[in-house]
């Protein structure tokens, strides 16, 4: 940074993206700020939000929700991203496929589906019974359970995604020379591919966990209103109770929240990077 | 249309053209009158093929309905306030309320709107602001397959066969209200202490959570699992939804319990300072009157409410109808939407 005295003309790229940022999103996020800083209850509102105990279990059911939501992509995404990776020609271009196209499905249309799956009689239950692992059939549907897996479903390309762009980047000759200094191909994975692939595990989580402490569409229709969030509880406030206060509190705590972990994985990121 | 669409014409017959269509509505407007009304959009239907033919033809006028939803109806009301263009207005009671709080309709009388005498009582609210017409009404609904004997009382939500198998509607969506007044019911509160003081009732309620399969939001997605039998029943269910599905081949069907059935709030009323106040006066007349009710009641599946139309099929003709209390519930609303969340929490 201390080398660019004069300003690169190439910066100016960056002006269409930055005013519209500034204009739809900035903006709207300083009013939203200031109302909730300084609107009727200014900070009292947020005393009062962390002072209620109910406050805590919808933060917890945010925080506890998403990060089950980023394992359950983890450990689905960690392998499918390094077959992707291995794969060649047609091979990839297939699972790439089948990762992305599925994005273009809206989320009522999968919520609805997974509404089906998750029945009492659906499919996940009567394989469990099938299977003898469930003595009756049970009903997964508006659960947290049922949640965490439907929520993962649609948030697994956000994983794979990030993951794949820097495993593809690993020479794979240094697994080979790991493999002639004898490693095992347990101790290849954990000492080298696995570092190599830290910065791609980062960006991957901090998307998924962000958008999983925000979702607001999936648990509406897949856990319904008896288990409250952070986002279904500023909807709420906004659009049902004209509770701009409440909204505004709770919009800024989400925002708080996930801004926190974006930050930290992105220093993280960044440290693990740098030690390679 | 035709034959501009024919001709390649002349920029000059363009201009013509053009003045000719900028003049016409005015034309129109001195040889016909028109009538604004603004409504939901569900309504549309039933109102552009029942309601405005009828009355088009015997006033001589043309009826324009703007469908949409009551909060927008308000705003058009509220940014118009000088100078209104639409002069009735049909929206569910809560808005009513901040209508009349912000002045913006004109009161009844039945000097203007004669077949108001012939509402059955608590059809008519705040001094005459807004009147009911037709009322949607709020029952239990049941899967024909899984519940062989349609459900006889509200108390049978609470019965532990239907373990996991009860839906109900937030407290959010106004069709919720009433199972919070239901269960203050079933505890032998009369409605008007049960309206008022909540308490009893929320406690019946938390009984309820181990029947609860899920509390709803979205109206089809908790139809869609009655359907497929995932759930067994819904209270409170609208009329109106329920028995459209019925009729449109679904096994489902709607009972009315024994203590009585909820009506849902759909308000009609003049706005202040309408254009055509006569005419608009009409309008709400008609709607008031048992020959356009009676045609009304049956495709719109609701209770009419003059007294000269007998109850629909499926309602006994002595079932009790509560009328609920709306600006009781605006006041309180709020706070018991609070402590919903946290009673009936998984």
């Amino acid at each position: 940074m201390s080398t660019t005295r004069r300003l690169d003309p190439v910066l100016l790229l960056a002006l269409p993206a930055t005013l519209y940022i500034a204009i739809v999103y900035g903006l709207p996020l300083l009013f939203l700020m200031g109302r909730s800083l300084f609107g009727t209850g200014g900070l009292d509102s947020f005393v009062g939000f962390f002072a209620d105990p109910f406050s805590w279990t919808v933060l917890a059911n945010t925080l506890r929700s998403a990060a089950l939501v980023t394992l359950v992509c983890l450990v689905i995404g960690y392998p499918t991203a390094l077959v992707l990776a291995r794969a060649g020609g047609f091979a990839q271009a297939a699972i790439l496929v089948a990762i992305i196209l599925p994005l273009s499905v809206g989320v009522v249309v999968k919520a609805f589906a997974w509404q089906i799956v998750l029945r009492r009689d659906g499919i996940v239950s009567q394989a469990m019974t099938g299977l003898g692992l469930w003595s009756e059939p049970q009903r997964l549907l508006f659960t947290e359970a049922g949640l965490v897996i439907g929520a993962a479903n649609i948030f697994v390309p956000f994983m794979i995604l990030p993951i794949y762009a820097v495993l593809k980047l690993v020479d794979p000759r240094l697994g080979e020379a790991a493999a002639t200094l004898g490693a095992s191909p347990i101790y290849r994975f954990l000492k080298v591919a696995l570092p190599l692939s830290l910065p791609g595990i980062v960006t991957g989580v901090a998307f998924v966990f962000s958008m999983a402490a925000s979702m607001y569409v999936i648990p509406s229709l897949v856990i319904g209103d008896r288990f409250q969030t952070l986002a279904t509880l500023t909807g709420r406030s906004f659009l049902f109770m004209r509770n701009e206060q409440l909204g505004s509190t709770t919009a800024v705590v989400l925002l708080a929240l996930t801004v926190a972990v974006v930050i930290a994985s992105a220093s993280l990121s960044r440290r693990l990077g740098g030690a390679q | 249309m035709d034959a501009f669409a024919l001709a390649r014409p002349s920029r000059r017959s363009i201009l013509a053209g053009t003045a000719a269509l900028i003049a016409m509505p005015s034309v129109l407007r001195a040889q016909t009158r028109e009538l604004v009304v603004g409504g939901a959009a569900g309504h549309k239907p039933w109102v552009e093929q029942i309601v405005v033919p009828a009355f088009e033809k015997k006033y001589n006028c043309k009826v324009i309905f703007e469908g949409t939803r009551s909060l927008v109806n308000l705003e058009k009301m509220q940014k118009n306030k000088d100078r209104q263009y639409m002069s009735v207005v049909q929206m569910d009671d809560p808005v009513m309320i901040l209508a009349v709080k912000e002045g913006l309709l004109d009161p009844l009388t039945p000097a203007k709107a004669p077949n108001m005498a012939d509402l059955l009582p608590g059809s008519t609210h705040m001094d005459g602001m807004w009147a009911n017409y037709l009322q949607p009404w709020l029952g239990i609904a049941y899967n024909k397959t899984a519940v062989k004997a349609p459900p006889v009382s509200w108390a049978e939500l609470f019965d532990a066969t239907y373990k996991g198998r009860v839906i109900i509607p937030s407290l959010q969506n106004t069709e919720g209200l009433p199972i919070l007044f239901a269960a203050g019911l079933l505890t032998g509160a009369s409605l008007d202490a049960a309206q008022k003081d909540t308490d009893v009732g929320f406690k019946k309620l938390a009984t309820l959570k181990a029947n609860l399969l899920t509390i709803y939001t979205q109206q089809p997605q908790a139809y869609n699992l009655l359907e497929q039998g995932e759930a067994h029943l819904i209270g409170p269910a609208m009329s109106s939804y329920c028995l459209e599905r019925k009729a449109a081949g679904a096994p489902i069907d709607l009972a009315a319990p024994k203590e009585g059935v909820f009506a849902m709030p759909s308000g009609i009323a003049v706005i202040k300072g309408a254009p055509q106040p006569e005419l608009a006066f009409a309008y709400v007349n008609e709607l008031l009157g048992a020959e356009l009710q009676g045609k009304l009641a049956g495709p719109t599946f609701s209770l009419a409410t003059n007294k000269a139309v007998p109850k629909p099929e499926g309602l006994g003709a002595d079932v009790k109808i509560f009328q609920i209390d709306w600006a009781n519930v605006a006041a309180q609303r709020n706070d018991w939407i609070k402590r919903w969340d946290r009673d009936m929490a998984i």
